[in-house]
């Protein structure tokens, strides 16, 4: 254990050492603020997965890496939907699932928003249409925003939801 | 005889069942006016769920099943449906009335259910889990799955193999080297051509790449599940890491479209120097983890799989190799020239998994850098040849099986089987001796699939 602080020690801080950092610093900057604004320091976000391949999540998860290390603007991934401001989410809306996510959304008080991440929810990547699939997510819901990619990477997940924060 | 798969398809008058062994395949045609056949379950428990599938997907009745229950088709799917039945073309389908599904439960006084999922309090993929509790202590456990199910063994029909390629690499973002290798597998045997090595060579170092990505993950959330919280900071940082070099390799950081015909450039000598420095880190990893107590507490002896009922379900990958059997397809010539050097171990239990994650991870940097080389290929396809065809690789989860029809050009059934498919079915066998208190910590050294699961 005293090798890993060693370790630590000489390493600090491993987000200022990225290739683009300074961007990341600024994107990084405006969230913290808009984050302040506008939910009072501090947005709670549930993620559901309605049916994706599980590489949005991975991405998500890599959030909490840390590069990126999201936690420490105010933003958190929370465990119920009713301690959430937002639903972000990602996946095809699969015909088993559809009926949860939407009890999801129900569940998150007032007033909240959905984010759509990843191509799926809008059927755009390539899975076609089946009896099995209920997206676009905007038959289900009223979206705020949507965070492109297949799967969009952390920096463009971060840059994403800035945007929805001015939106709002 | 180790179970494989069993599937039906659809052959106008009659099904066609497919009894998938290691040793062998079992073909049985049965007439579609009585559309029933015998069950292997009492044998091979596993086949459960690919009968229950069997009979949701096509009706065909399973008659000595000791298990009749739907699987795929959940609480408000128009149950009169058949949707892998050729004449079957709807686009849409409407939500019918809600029939509550009957879950496997162990009753009596003082004894009662936790349902879980299938949204869960973390960033993972939708799937149930259904409790019978005497107080902390869980007496059995029900795996429910398929809320991810999102037909696309229906959505590739009629497609030719080049169309079907982007869906099939987005099956499980996990596995998406793994089944793009079985699509070249297929593809190179449908068009007649021999893969030079060269190629095989590629392929197999991005393979081992996704494994290294898959296993870090692992390595940083099973310990975290234990309460160890900065081995997750650890890992996920060398995670970033592969996952950006596999964004420098093939521009996507899941591997999307990486395994195609084409040649690939690349900068060998960076790659060598990061491997030697993924090296060091895990060297250093394991010395620091090894040393910790507390972790290893929480790991030995919890979520123990006995190596016989691994056997009798027919268990694949990791969480086979970690009680100690030797079942890998990568055991052949080829991985073996290059370094592989079967990983297992026998206790079966959370520690054993995440070791045997740790070594192949080790074992993985040794063979990629025995893959690297600077030689070109190049590959003529000819015309795609009707036909069926099937192939095997070992994913980072496990044992992955895809088989492919062409009539005319075109896809006329595909079948894949996800090793989560079979591993799922024996979490339940982990559960016996610990609390549920446990249950996050023993899923997550599984790490299995949903994705690829539901298809």
């Amino acid at each position: 254990m005293i090798r890993f602080w060693n370790k630590r020690l000489k390493l600090g801080v491993l987000t200022q050492d990225l290739e683009f950092d300074e961007e990341l610093e600024q994107i990084k900057k405006a969230i913290k603020s808009e984050v302040n604004k506008k939910f009072a320091g501090s947005l709670a976000i549930r993620m559901v997965d309605s049916g994706s391949c599980n590489a949005c999540e991975a991405e998500c998860n890599a959030l909490a890496n840390p590069y990126y290390d999201l936690e420490r603007l105010g933003i958190y991934f929370v465990a119920s939907p009713r301690h959430a401001d937002v639903m972000l989410l990602s996946g095809v809306m699969t015909f088993n699932m559809t009926p949860h996510a939407i009890e999801a959304y129900k569940q998150i008080p007032e007033p909240k928003w959905v984010i759509t991440m990843g191509d799926c929810p809008l059927m755009k990547a390539p899975f076609e249409k089946t009896f099995a699939i209920k997206a676009p997510a905007n038959n289900h819901f009223e979206v705020t925003h949507h965070i492109e990619g297949c799967p969009p990477e952390p920096r463009e997940i971060i840059k994403g939801l800035l945007e929805f924060l001015r939106k709002i | 005889m180790r179970f494989i798969a069993r599937y039906a398809k659809d052959l106008g008058k009659n099904f066609e069942v497919i009894d998938v062994f290691d040793e062998e395949v079992k073909r049985v045609v049965i007439s579609k006016e009585n559309p029933s056949i015998k069950t292997l379950a009492k044998k091979y428990p596993s086949a459960i769920w690919f009968e229950r599938k069997m009979s949701d997907d096509f009706g065909i009745v399973i008659e000595d099943a000791f298990d009749k229950r739907v699987l795929v088709h959940q609480e408000r799917f128009p149950h009169a449906i058949h949707p892998m039945l050729k004449d079957f073309k709807e686009k849409e389908i409407e939500f019918s009335e809600y029939v509550p599904y009957k879950y496997e439960v162990v009753s009596g006084d003082g004894i009662f259910q936790v349902s879980v999922g299938p949204i869960h309090a973390g960033i993972i993929e939708p799937g149930h889990f259904h409790f019978s509790q005497a107080g902390e202590g869980m007496l059995h456990q029900e795996v429910r799955h398929f809320y991810k199910y999102r037909a696309i063994e229906k959505m590739l029909e009629g497609k030719t193999l080049f169309e079907a390629k982007p869906i099939i690499e987005r099956i499980s973002g996990n596995e998406s080297v793994a089944y793009q290798t079985l699509w070249r597998d297929i593809t190179a045997m449908a068009c007649g051509v021999e893969i030079p090595l060269e190629m095989r060579k590629r392929d197999a170092f991005l393979l081992e790449l996704e494994r290294v990505i898959h296993h870090l993950t692992d390595l940083g959330f099973i310990p975290n599940d234990g309460g160890f919280g900065a081995a997750l900071a650890y890992a996920s940082k060398l995670c970033e890491d592969a996952r950006r070099k596999m964004k420098e390799l093939t521009k996507s950081r899941f591997g999307f479209g990486s395994i195609n015909f084409e040649q690939s450039f690349w900068d060998v000598e960076s790659i060598k120097i990061y491997l030697e420095q993924l090296q060091k880190d895990i060297d250093f990893f394991q010395d620091w983890i090894m040393d910790i107590p507390s972790i290893w507490d929480r790991f030995d002896t919890t979520g123990i799989l006995d190596v016989n009922n691994c056997v009798k379900y027919g268990g694949v990958g990791v969480v086979a190799r970690a009680c100690g059997i030797v079942n890998d397809r990568r055991l052949n010539q080829f991985y073996l020239e290059n370094g592989f050097e079967s990983v297992s171990e026998v206790s079966g239990d959370v520690s054993a998994r995440f070791k045997v994650r740790l070594k192949e991870v080790q074992n993985s940097i040794v063979m990629m850098r025995n893959f690297l080389q600077t030689k070109s290929f190049s590959v003529e396809l000819d015309d795609v040849k009707d036909g069926e065809y099937m192939s095997f690789t070992e994913s980072s989860i496990g044992e992955l099986f895809m088989s492919i029809d062409i009539k005319d050009g075109v896809i006329e059934r595909f079948f894949a089987r996800d090793p989560s498919f079979i591993n799922w079915q024996t979490l339940h066998l982990m559960m016996r001796a610990d609390i549920i208190a446990d249950f996050p910590l023993i899923n997550k050294s599984c790490d299995l699939s949903y994705a690829g699961n539901d298809l």
